[in-house]
């Protein structure tokens, strides 16, 4: 952080740090604090809030089949987050590792598959793995089965949608950081006798840890919260908390209870951030 | 000064804002007596053809703006939250009818000025909608499975929860749609406002859903070999069956006294429509016989236009997806009040497991 | 010895091309799957039925005009959104990083809120504030959407790139007479050009995959690309959209590749620019 200013001119300040300020009150600030209001409200029989205060949505959540949905959904973004970790962080550090023209080439091979739209490429994976799709085909044909595996609607699948649409998202934040370190560094670290490991271990790790915790926030919150993947690749029969608030806001059409599964994913989030900011300064929080 | 300053600043972003925002709207089209130019319409993609829009553009001079809804709860949502006004029609279902007319959301409609309607089989229209709503197509949502892998033959709601069909039922979702088979499979009302009757439906939608393997896209599931039963719409069976062409072995599953659901799909004008006109036009034309009967080919669903259906190809009055004998033995959706939060939360229940 | 080191270097960056290879199918595999669909003869992608091109002949007689306004429609979204969101994140970084004000601490925080939390329930509580307030619903109201969650990532990746040589190259700048908005232009944004262009990158991306802000803010007018793709899920997508979306990923590939090969162009001028200059000062000094 710079020091603190002498007080001088504040145009400056107002022109860059205000429109984001306003921005973010706006439409944020405004909004989530709305979110918080209705939660406490109850619903209209056919849709939208009544106002009338009570504390229903809440009563609702402690039901422990609401319960269960949570730490399911904590669970599938728990594993999604951690191989998401596990593959990225090699491959950030591959391209890290490039010289800085062949990084940004990988980086933008990293990305164009983006630029598909992520149904059509989550309905790719459907066309491939169904029931008479090409890996059935394959498979049934090598003779490493004798009849077609229903791959689709599995949590395997689901758990392959998650990864793939979240995995960059884990790399850019992750190559940020590594790409940062200096490779001095590491040299120093290998002439003082350490093993790579040791390097890894103690210099190369704790250095990137921002970029790691970016990494988690950016692949554990959304995955917590997505909907479309998993109602695509799931069938419409497993329901995560994303699904759920999800449905509250269209077909269940219970606002209020919507806004309270939303309220505890900002705890949740909040709560992460709360973690992060013991670790780390959060204004180094890296995306890219 | 700082803070004199950041004010102003705050208010300039407003206003700005504020202003985009209106600009993006349309101005008003208070005294539009020369006829509107253009027509908005919210409905489901892939439901219209691209033809009867482009004739209707040609015809009128009306450029119509289709967008499409993701789901049902899609145009209530648009609906209560306010944002109605921007349409000029909006497609939703029967069951939602009494509850919008109720909640004050619709325009009430002036049939003289779709002389067409007469078209339109009362059977399928009642009285008290006329005022509000004009019919499109109609979905029957029955059972249909695979001769040749289905386990056993489908014969009645119950049937669907026996243990041999584990892993072999696509189904289409909603509250509204699945309390109703278990309703009747138990006996009673699909209409029920009992919460100890629906807690009970409840209890057998657990089988069914043990059974089930997904919700949705159930043709695709169905052609490429996922499942080999499915309750569905008639619209979408067309399209299975003529995606299988001379490989077709699925048939309509041949109930001899469950009635089936007969759903609605329907046109409504949103309060505070800004091209009334326009719509009482487009009302008008797709109740024509000729152009109903010319949609049907691309969306073979059943139609509540008899003189459509009469005008229709041979192809579509003999297709196999229609072939079946219970035809008259149907329940509606009918609007279950204040009893509609019992059934979210029991769908809910039943979805979170 | 040597040889050894060497002959282990060697394996190792086989492995590593390797494993880097294998995470990049998982990204294309999908990718082309999508392509070959589009060339599926048969009117939904329920299965493979066979070989034909007449989707790329239907996407360019225009029949479809459905298709080809929603895409132009979520491209116009997705600049306009681009574009603000990089202006407002540009200034938002700056200033955030450099200045003190109260409040700070606050705006940073909410920064991360259209990060993390469901875009489901932003979207929903930006309808009914936008109703409430009587903002019509239009291309206005989606680009605003965008923006919200664009803003913070170009903040955060633009935040990431000022460093502390920036404050000294500032003053310096300063120092030698420039006034401060030409810092501004001809010292501060050349410095972080690298993070403008990934924040613009990384908006540009958002926007245009957002299914759920645009469909909850949507016009009566226009739906977005991925809105119909969503709705026409339902009952099948058809081949005409992949065919559409392969378009599309090669426009924008072939438009990457002039990019990048201009850039080289520019390195090589600089390169031999500046060799040439070196050898003038050498000359000189010989």
């Amino acid at each position: 952080m710079t020091a603190p200013k002498k007080r001088r001119n504040p145009l400056p300040a107002i022109a860059q740090a205000g429109p984001v300020s306003v921005w973010m009150v706006l439409f944020v600030t405004v909004p989530m604090l709305f979110i918080i209001y209705i939660s406490f409200m109850s619903r209209g029989t056919f849709g939208g809030v009544e106002y009338t205060p009570t504390l229903t949505s809440y009563e609702t959540l402690a039901d422990v089949t609401y319960f269960a949905v949570i730490l399911k959904s904590l669970q599938v973004a728990v594993v999604t987050t951690a191989v998401c970790l596990l593959l990225g962080y090699p491959f950030a550090y591959y391209i890290a590792r490039k010289s800085a023209d062949v990084a940004s080439r990988l980086i933008m091979l990293l990305m164009i598959p983006l630029w598909t739209n992520s149904l059509m490429r989550l309905n790719a994976w459907m066309l491939l793995f169904q029931t008479n799709g090409p890996v059935n085909k394959a498979l049934l044909a090598l003779g490493i089965v004798q009849s077609p595996v229903k791959f689709i609607y599995t949590d395997g699948l689901v758990l392959l949608g998650l990864i793939t649409n979240f995995l960059p998202f884990a790399v850019l934040p992750m190559y940020s950081s590594i790409e940062k370190l200096q490779k001095a560094m590491l040299e120093a670290s290998a002439d003082l006798g350490a093993t790579p490991a040791t390097t890894f271990r103690k210099v190369t790790l704790p250095l990137t840890f921002p970029g790691i915790f970016s990494a988690i926030i950016l692949t554990f919150i959304p995955a917590l919260g997505t909907y479309t993947i998993t109602d695509m690749l799931g069938g419409g029969k497993v329901l995560y908390i994303g699904n759920i608030i999800k449905n509250q806001f269209g077909t269940i059409r219970n606002w209020p209870l919507g806004a309270a599964l939303s309220v505890l994913l900002l705890l949740i989030t909040a709560l992460l951030i709360f973690l992060y900011s013991r670790f780390a300064k959060i204004e180094d929080m890296e995306v890219l | 000064m700082k803070k004199a300053l950041s004010l102003i600043l705050v208010l300039v972003m407003a206003l700005t804002l504020v202003a985009c925002g209106g600009q993006s709207a349309t101005t008003p089209s208070g005294g539009e007596a020369a006829g509107s130019k253009e027509l908005n319409i919210f409905m489901w993609s892939d439901y219209m053809s691209d033809d009867l829009v482009a004739n209707f553009e040609q015809e009128y001079g009306i450029k119509v703006n289709l967008s499409y809804m993701n789901d049902n709860a899609d145009s209530i949502t648009k609906l209560t939250a306010g944002a109605g006004d921007g349409y000029d029609l909006i497609m939703t279902c029967d069951a939602y009818m009494e509850s919008l007319i109720n909640g004050g959301y619709l325009e009430q409609l002036d049939l003289s000025q779709i002389p067409n309607a007469k078209n339109i089989n009362k059977a399928y229209w009642s009285e008290q909608n006329q005022g509000y709503c004009v019919p499109y197509l109609m979905n029957y949502i029955y059972v249909v499975y695979d001769t040749e892998r289905c386990p056993i033959e489908i014969t009645c709601y119950n049937d669907l929860i026996r243990p041999e069909m584990k892993g072999q039922i696509g189904s289409v979702d909603g509250a509204r749609n699945l309390f109703p088979i278990a309703l009747i499979a138990l006996g009673y009302d699909p209409n029920s406002r009992e919460e100890s009757e629906i807690a009970e439906a409840y209890e057998w939608l657990v089988k069914y859903n043990e059974n089930v393997v997904a919700y949705g896209s159930t043709e695709t599931n169905m052609v490429n070999g996922t499942i080999s039963c499915m309750l569905t719409y008639d619209g979408n069976t067309a399209e299975a069956m003529a995606q299988l062409g001379a490989d077709n072995t699925l048939t309509v599953a041949p109930f001899t006294s469950d009635p089936v659901q007969l759903g609605f799909d329907l046109y409504v004008i949103p309060k505070g429509a800004q091209h009334m006109d326009a719509a009482y036009l487009f009302l008008n034309y797709i109740c024509d016989a000729q152009v109903m009967a010319d949609n049907l080919v691309e969306n073979p669903y059943s139609c509540p236009n008899d003189a459509a259906v009469a005008a229709a190809s041979e192809e579509y009055r003999n297709g196999p997806a229609f072939d079946f004998d219970y035809k008259t033995n149907v329940f509606f959706q009918e609007d279950v009040g204040d009893a509609i939060t019992i059934y979210d939360k029991y769908y809910q229940m039943l979805k979170v497991g | 010895m040597k040889n050894k080191k060497l002959l282990r270097q060697r394996r190792n960056a086989f492995w590593s091309a390797l494993y880097a290879a294998v995470i990049y199918a998982l990204f294309y595999i999908p990718v082309l799957v999508m392509i070959q669909f589009s060339f599926n003869d048969a009117k939904r992608n329920y299965s493979w039925e066979g070989f034909t091109t007449q989707w790329y002949g239907k996407l360019f007689s225009f029949g479809n005009h459905d298709l080809w306004e929603s895409l132009v429609y979520s491209l116009a979204i997705a600049v306009a959104a681009t574009v603000i969101s990089v202006v407002v994140g540009v200034l938002g970084g700056i200033g955030l990083k450099k200045f003190e004000f109260r409040g700070k601490k606050f705006i940073n925080l909410m920064l991360y809120v259209p990060i993390v939390v469901p875009e489901i329930v932003l979207a929903v509580s930006m309808l009914i504030i936008f109703m409430t307030v009587g903002i019509r619903l239009g291309m206005g109201t989606i680009v605003i959407g965008h923006c919200t969650f664009c803003i913070p990532y170009a903040v955060v990746t633009i935040k990431g790139r000022i460093s502390g040589d920036n404050e000294t190259l500032q003053e310096a700048s300063m120092d030698l007479g420039a006034n401060r908005v030409q810092t501004f232009w001809r010292v501060t944004i050349p410095s972080i050009m690298p993070g403008i262009l990934s924040a613009a990158f990384l908006s540009f991306t958002l926007s245009i995959d957002d299914v759920i802000m645009s469909n909850m803010l949507a016009s009566a007018r226009q739906s977005t690309l991925p809105v119909l793709i969503l709705s026409v899920n339902r009952t099948g997508i058809t081949p005409d959209i992949n065919a559409l979306t392969t378009l599309m990923v090669l426009v924008m590939v072939a438009g990457m590749l002039v990019m990048s090969g201009l850039q080289r162009l520019r390195r090589k001028r600089e390169a031999r620019e500046m060799a040439e200059a070196e050898q003038r000062i050498s000359t000189l000094r010989g």
